[in-house]
Formats: C-alpha cells, structure tokens, sequence
C-alpha cells in the first residue's frame, strides 16, 4: 500500500513535481500516465527514498518514506529509470548480489532466485554473464533482483520501454501476476494503451499535477468519452508526449 | 544483517567483480613493475660511467703527436691508457662527442722544453659539460701530474735536493662514503615509487565501483536496496585494498629481486642488500596511505561525470604525492615534528630510513601514521556526504 501526499520536487527554479497525492492500494495496479518530464519518474524517486520531498509525504505500509527510508527500502522492489546491470556477473549472480544485500543467505535466498527465474522465463540465460544481453533480457534480469526479496509493493518506471512485442506482452502478464499475487503494484508510462490494458486505477500526471484520476470507468464518466485513451487526451488537453499503441 | 555484514556484501562483489576484470589486475600490476624495472634500467646505463671503478681498467686515450713523447706515452700505457692515433682535427671531434677526451703534444716544442728543464706544454683536449667523459678526463689528468711530479722529482733529486720541500702539503682523501651510500643514490627513489605504486594500486577499483557503476547506470537501483550510503561507500573503498596490496607486495618483491638477486654489483660495484624486515616495515608503513589515496580517489570519482574524467585526475592525484620522494633523491631530509605530520611525505622519509637501515623514531613514525588515518578518515566523512546527497544519482552537471 502507498499513499502519496501533496508531493513536491524544485531542482532549482525548476518544479518537477508540483502536487501529486494518489493511493495505490495492495491487490491493484496502479498507473501513473503523463508525458515524458511530467514528473512521473521524480515522483517515483520520492516513493522509493532517493529523493526528499520539500514538501508533502510518501507512505509505504505506513512507513514515512523520508523518515524511515531503510525500512521502507525493504518493503518495496523498484525497477527505477536507469537499470544497469554488472556486465561482469551472471545473471543469477546479479540477482543474487541484491538478495544479499537485503540479507538473505543461503537456500533461502536460492530458492526465490529459481522462482524468479522460472516465472520470467531467464533459465537460458541464468548463467550467462550479462554483457551483451538484449534489452528484453536485461529488464528482466533487472525485475528479478529487485523481487528477489518478494516486497509487497512493486514499483515499474517505463518497465516496456525499449522492449519488443512478445517480451512487451510478457511483461504485462508477469505485473498482472504481481497483481493476482496481491501485491501493491505501481508502474509509470507514457503509452495510453498498456495503461487502459493494465491498470485498474490510473492517475494521470501533467506538469507536475495529478490532473485526473479514478478506475478506468470513472475517468471516461469524468472527461464524458467513450474511449479511454480519449479519455486521457481530453484530461491532458493535449497528445504531446503521449503514446497510443 | 548487520553492518558488517552489507560491507563485507559490497566489498566481496566488488572485489569477485573486478578480479574478472583484466584491466583492473592488468592496472595493478604494470603500476607495480614500473618503479623496479626503471631504478634497475638507471642503474644499468648509469651505474657504469658514475661508478665503474677505471683505476683497475684500461681507457682509450687518443694520443695526437704520439711520437714526440715517447716516455711520457710508456708511462700512460703502464698505466692502463690504450693509447690510439688522434684525430686530424681534436677540438672537432670532442666538441661533436666521437671522443671524449683527447691528448695532444705539440710537435718539437715539447721534447726541447723537456730536455731543457722548462715546463714542456701539452693539450688536453675536452668536453667538459659532458658528464659522462668526467670519469676518463678526470683519470687523464691525474696520470699527467703524476707523469709531471715524476718527472720533477728525477730532476731535484739530480740536482741533490730532497724531493720532500717541494711537497708543503701532503693532502690524504679520507671518503667516508660506503658503497652502500653510493648505492643509496639509486635507491633513494624507492620511496617514490612505493608511495605512487599505492596510490596505482587500487585506483582503477575504486573508480569502477563509484564514476563506473553510475556511468553504467547501476547504481540508482543499487541505492533502492537496503543499505546504508556510508556501508555502501565504505565496502566500495575497501574493495580497492586487497588490489593495492597485492600491486604493493609486487613492488617490494621486486625490489628485493632487484637489489639481492640481480649482480648490481657489476655496474655500481657493490652489492647492496634490502633486507627482508626492512621491506616488511615498509610494507607496514605504507599500508595507512592505502586508506587515504582510495578515500581521495573515492572523493574524485564520485565529483566527476564520467569514469575516463575521474580516471584522469586521480592519475594525476597519484603524481602530487609522489613528488616530494622524487626530491627527496637528491635532497637530504631528516624526519622532524613538522615533515612527519604530513602524509605521505612522512611516510616516504621513513621508508628512506628502513632502506638506509638507519634507526627510525617510533613516535613520529606511529604520529605520522595517526595523522594520515585521521585525514583518511576525515575523507571518507566527505565521500559519504557526497554519496547521501540526491545528485549522486544523476552525478554533477
């Protein structure tokens, strides 16, 4: 469960974030959609502890991000905006490093590896050191060592961004899993169809602002569209930065 | 979990990590190599012409106008000059460096003078900027005043005086230089080379672990985990030590090899020795400058915006240090109160004395290694600041 608060970013004269609440609770996916520097990603960075809000809170399991920044650490997995992976360690070692560091040991923390690797289908690359790798590969790599610790609340920055059609759809089906798991699921994008295809609440983000939120059928009610992506323009005001397919 | 065991976590994937790694052995290891193979490669060209002992050798003396001074010239040849036909042209010849020095006897002038009993004048054609010839000048001119006073006291004995009143003085060289003084010229550059061999050693780890894992954009999700910035900076610095040693051992391995394995003695005439207890204090020594040059390279890495930017200033972070031991090779400092309050500096006059085998203070040496883990330490409180700040995600504009 998050719940964002009034949340706001300045770099400088420069307001990334200028007031974002929502909720995401567990059991659901919850889309944040907005243009590219809409604020989605600084958002996201204030959740998972890298950035202090100036002002406004962010709350993981009643935790207060800013407060408790360690302990909020362990109750979320992130695929943040940048994901590299190290070149030089296989992929079940780079999975491996970060259960480590959540202080998982021995069988424990094989055992959720191999899940891992199962449910994203990574048996052929397990062992295969990770340069090189396709993007599609390497997302997934990066998914699984930020859910090898199994948090509760998951957080995707632009997770398909870069990937193809078949690893695109695999990707879908493994947040609907997360979901179906019961866990609180948050994920960023820019393209209006994955979000009506996905998400069960939606919060859409303009220039910092959360401009509409609600369930898909309470966004059309709002902006009187029939279609949903419709629905997000009209919200917007504009396409710009917007993807449909 | 505790702290020390996400540090060890840190530390032990960064060190598996880079040990994949060739550069980064490849980095530590030519680092190490250097300082021996140049002090050897010194010693080699000019351990010969500063040394060589040519009072027990023969020398190459052009002779020009041999036939006018036979006695003289069977003197120069008992004693050890291979006398050789001159050139057309001596003054040509030295000024362009094909001899190095030349001996010239004007004509009849000299076997008249001679017999006459008046100063007979010979030349001595040399370059004397030209360090290298110094030793075969300085010999030349030796064997002629001896030629010379030989000569004079043949003449006053013939005349009936006692040769001993024209010698009012009689000047004795007492050089209280060992061999082991002379070879320390060489060695003195020992310090220099450790302390940049430290600061090598580990550089490209350390840089890897901080400017690289941003560059290659692992490290926001590296901060998402459960770690705390200072365990994170502290596993990464220490992953830079067991490289740093390992370069360090090399260096001071080979420098055994060098001075006790390799017959040094053929070019400088001794054989100097560096003993094993020497060697293992100067490990000891240096190992506090370990802390300090990954905490400043750490500092570096992690203020600049991309890996080859970091690893151009702590290249030359490496030099600063390192020059002062340059100095010290041809200067001689003692250690006091002041010098070994400085970092580094301290440290490589007191290499200079475990070489020298001279006895050390022990409190200004553990005084000089306090202020450097102080420094040390004050530099990691830096680099965690900078590690804690927001930007370090996105590193410095």
């Amino acid at each position: 469960m998050i719940q964002a608060t009034n949340l706001r970013k300045t770099f400088g004269k420069i307001t990334a974030v200028d007031d974002v609440s929502f909720e995401a609770p567990d059991g659901k996916i919850t889309g944040l959609l907005g243009p590219n520097g809409a604020g989605k990603t600084t958002t996201l960075r204030m959740i998972y502890t890298l950035y202090q809000p100036d002002c406004g809170t962010a709350v993981v399991d009643g935790m207060n991000c800013a407060e408790r920044p360690v302990e909020v650490r362990q109750a979320i997995g992130a695929l943040p905006d940048s994901h590299g992976l190290y070149a030089r360690l296989t992929s079940r070692e780079n999975v491996r490093y970060y259960g480590q560091l959540h202080g998982m040991r021995g069988k424990a923390l094989e055992d959720s590896i191999d899940e891992l690797l199962d449910l994203l289908d990574m048996r052929d690359i397990e062992h295969r050191r990770t340069q090189g790798f396709s993007s599609g590969q390497r997302v997934k790599v990066a998914i699984a060592r930020a859910l090898v610790h199994r948090p509760p609340n998951v957080l995707l920055d632009e997770p398909t961004v870069g990937l193809d059609v078949m690893s695109t759809r695999a990707m879908r089906d493994f947040i609907r899993q997360l979901r179906d798991q019961g866990r609180c699921v948050v994920f960023s994008s820019h393209i209006m169809q994955e979000v009506s295809a996905l998400c069960d609440n939606i919060i859409i983000i303009d220039r910092g602002r959360v401009v509409a939120s609600g369930s898909p059928d309470d966004l059309l009610r709002q902006t009187g569209q029939a279609d949903l992506e419709d629905a997000f323009v009209a919200a917007i005001g504009s396409e710009e930065g917007l993807v449909r397919a | 979990m505790n702290n020390f065991q996400r540090i060890w976590t840190v530390f032990s994937k960064e060190v598996s990590d880079n040990m994949r790694d060739r550069r980064s052995i490849l980095s530590a290891l030519s680092s190490s190599l250097i300082g021996p193979f140049i002090m050897l490669l010194l010693i080699i060209i000019l351990g010969r012409t500063l040394f060589a002992d040519f009072q027990e050798r023969t020398f190459d003396l052009p002779v020009v106008g041999e036939q006018y001074a036979p006695q003289l010239i069977a003197f120069l040849r008992q004693n050890g000059a291979v006398i050789q036909p001159g050139p057309a042209d001596p003054e040509k010849a030295v000024r362009n460096g094909d001899l190095r020095v030349v001996l010239v006897i004007p004509g009849a002038d000299y076997a008249e003078n001679l017999s006459a009993g008046r100063p007979a004048p010979v030349q001595l054609v040399m370059d004397i900027s030209r360090q290298s010839s110094s030793a075969v000048i300085e010999r030349t001119r030796k064997l002629l005043e001896a030629y010379s006073s030989m000569v004079a006291v043949q003449r006053l004995m013939a005349r009936g005086i006692d040769p001993v009143v024209v010698q009012p003085l009689q000047v004795e060289l007492r050089d209280v230089s060992t061999p082991e003084t002379q070879a320390l010229l060489f060695l003195n550059m020992m310090p220099y080379f450790v302390v940049l061999v430290v600061f090598v050693g580990g550089m490209y780890v350390v840089i890897d672990a901080t400017a690289g894992e941003r560059e290659r954009g692992s490290l926001e999700p590296l901060l998402i985990n459960p770690v705390r910035r200072w365990e994170l900076v502290l596993g990464k610095l220490f992953a830079g030590f067991p490289f740093a040693v390992l370069a360090l051992s090399v260096t001071l391995g080979a420098f055994w090899v060098a001075f006790n394995l390799f017959p040094i003695e053929d070019y400088i005439g001794v054989q100097f020795k560096l003993s094993f207890s020497a060697l293992a204090a100067i490990f000891l020594v240096s190992l506090p400058m370990i802390l300090l040059a990954s905490s400043l390279q750490m500092i570096v890495a992690t203020a600049t915006r991309s890996f080859k930017e970091a690893q151009t200033y702590t290249s030359l972070l490496a030099l600063a240090p390192a020059l002062p031991g340059l100095a010290l090779a041809f200067m001689s400092v003692k250690p006091s109160l002041f010098n070994m309050l400085v970092p580094t500096f301290g440290q490589q006059l007191t290499i200079n004395q475990f070489m020298r085998g001279e006895p050390v203070q022990v409190g200004l040496v553990l005084l000089n290694a306090a202020v450097t883990l102080i420094v040390a330490g004050a530099l990691v409180v830096i680099s965690v600041r900078l590690y804690e700040r927001e930007q370090i995600i996105l590193g410095p504009r």
